[in-house]
């Protein structure tokens, strides 16, 4: 027999206003936000797909159960997107980019706009990191969370890939999750950091092998080995995903 | 239904009027007692600024016509289920949540639809057995699961949850289909409302033996009792609104709003005890949440829609 005094699980975030709840993370589910996502999920593959040509390179990659990691390059704001484009429909509302709360938590129209569609997970830039950190394992403990990464902190402006803080260190450092990077290309040229209007360029995204650092060291320098391991694996992808861009085919073509 | 029906419409604009007039007499009251003696009065003054959103949005919509009263109506039961999914913890279970907010919509969707024996609008039929295909829905996503822990909770709770939430409200809407939708809809609302109001004053003046102490410490008999002669003896003040009504069907009218008021406000106060919240959300300021305002409508709308229909049909 059961427990005579049946315990009801009310939501964690009870009597918080809406918006409250949207700067939540991780959030409690809410139908309403969830058939918007799933709706404009639908809509956005659709559209990116068509408009941009959206292709995906390493699809096979992704792990089919337990949560994971994808560490992206960064030059829009279509990355985000397009990551979570890549991802399976049933994972929607368990992927989590993370963005920076001054930016993104800015204002509520921006908020709920990312939080919303994006499913953004804020956290403080200036807070030193550690308490995002912990939220993120444990987010990562659990069985089917998939964190979007981008570890340049910024946008890139000239297609560069910068260096990578070394908060995606501490988090990977002596631990089994499965990291994925990933190099995405052309999202700056539909929609750079300065633009206002999706352009209809060519986006291609290549996943790269699942990796992790259990072996590595919980420190400074051990953080950092994993940061230069990472950025070298989405150069790398960067590298071999050079020659099967339009420009080349075109070439080989006329030659 | 229509704008222009509701304007010449003259039990619609009889309570246009009276609301507005007891808008103005509330304010001045909080304004006097505010700035004329210095009193405290922040906690009257936010429930009246969410009466001054509330009660347009329920005139406003029902000005606009059938369709958007039925559309109003199905928005605050959606609002109001997820409430109380979010205070049971049903909201975790996805499937079951969605099942019982597709079965509030396909219950509005039967309210629109034309009755195909009739032709009159409001498909009665389908609308009194909406809950079995709720219920067999909610047992299907439970078998085709293959994983039997937990279900009875979610299906107990999701089905209760569309039962009282989703259908008993919908009941409201349903009567938007009638001949004299502005008559039953104003009448009931404003009743309810005026019952709420009756039993808080009769218990602050007269209130010294409590109701139901372990439940809702504040409320007396004394001012259910009060409040139940005042909801009885309303409608024969409004009978223009109710046109067909005897004189005892217009006390047995008002005693289903007294009664039933009294007890649908217990019923929601049952829940949020035994789950252990004070209020079902934040959304109205001064309100606690939907599920909190519309707890009283939730029991007497069906209870008012069979009397009237067993006693004059639609």
């Amino acid at each position: 027999m059961e427990d005579k005094n049946w315990r009801y699980q009310t939501a964690n975030d009870h009597g918080l206003s809406f918006m409250e709840r949207l700067r939540q993370c991780p959030r409690e589910p809410d139908p309403l936000v969830y058939a918007a996502r799933f709706t404009v999920a639908v809509a956005t593959r659709a559209a990116m797909k068509l408009y941009n040509r959206f292709d995906i390179v390493g699809r096979e990659q992704l792990p089919r159960d337990g949560s994971f990691v994808l560490v992206a390059n960064h030059a829009s704001h279509l990355d985000a997107i397009a990551l979570l484009s890549a991802l399976p429909l049933r994972t929607l509302h368990h992927a989590y980019p993370l963005a920076a709360c001054d930016y993104f938590g800015a204002n509520p129209l921006r908020l709920a706009l990312t939080t919303i569609i994006a499913n953004v997970m804020l956290f403080d830039r200036d807070e030193g990191g550690l308490a995002a950190i912990k939220v993120c394992q444990r987010m990562l403990d659990e069985p089917h969370n998939v964190l979007v990464i981008f570890p340049e902190g910024t946008r890139s402006m000239d297609g560069s890939i910068g260096l990578f803080r070394r908060g995606i260190g501490w988090l990977l450092a002596g631990n089994s999750y499965p990291a994925l990077p990933c190099y995405l290309e052309g999202t700056a040229k539909s929609l750079p950091k300065s633009g206002w209007v999706i352009r209809p360029a060519r986006v291609r995204l290549v996943i790269g092998k699942a990796r992790s650092y259990e072996r590595v060291e919980q420190n400074d320098a051990g953080a950092l080995s994993v940061c230069a391991d990472l950025r070298n694996a989405v150069l790398e992808l960067a590298a071999a995903t050079a020659p099967h861009t339009a420009r080349q085919i075109t070439k080989e073509v006329y030659l | 239904m229509s704008p222009s029906a509701a304007l010449a419409n003259e039990v619609f604009r009889f309570f246009a009027l009276l609301t507005t007039g007891l808008f103005v007499i509330g304010g001045a009251t909080i304004a006097v007692l505010r700035f004329g003696f210095t009193k405290n009065v922040s906690q009257a003054w936010n429930s009246y600024r969410g009466w001054l959103l509330m009660a347009p949005a329920v005139g406003v919509s029902l000005l606009a016509g059938r369709v958007v009263t039925i559309c109003f109506f199905t928005l605050i039961a959606i609002v109001a289920f997820i409430e109380y999914a979010r205070a049971t913890g049903l909201h975790r279970d996805f499937a079951m949540t969605f099942i019982s907010l597709s079965g509030i919509v396909g219950i509005a969707v039967v309210a629109f639809a034309p009755d195909p024996a009739s032709g009159t609008p409001g498909w009665c039929g389908f609308f009194m057995a909406a809950p079995v295909f709720v219920c067999v829905s909610l047992l299907l996503a439970a078998i085709l699961r293959n994983h039997p822990e937990g279900q009875l909770k979610a299906i107990a709770l999701s089905l209760f949850g569309f039962l009282y939430i989703g259908w008993m409200f919908g009941h409201l809407a349903f009567l938007a289909n009638t001949r004299n939708a502005y008559g039953y809809l104003l009448y009931l609302i404003f009743a309810v409302e005026l019952n709420d109001v009756a039993a808080f004053t009769c218990g602050k003046l007269f209130g010294r033996r409590p109701l139901c102490a372990n439940i809702s410490p504040s409320k007396t008999r004394e001012g259910a009792l009060g409040a139940v002669v005042i909801s009885a003896l309303f409608p024969l003040a409004v009978r223009f609104a109710l046109p067909d009504f005897s004189a005892l069907e217009c006390v047995l009218a008002g005693l289903i709003v007294g009664i039933g008021g009294a007890l649908g406000d217990l019923s929601i106060s049952v829940i949020k005890r035994d789950i252990g919240v004070k209020d079902m959300s934040t959304l109205i300021r001064g309100h606690g949440g939907v599920l909190d305002r519309i707890d009283s409508l939730l029991y007497t709308a069906p209870l008012f829609f069979h009397f009237t229909r067993f006693t004059h049909g639609f």
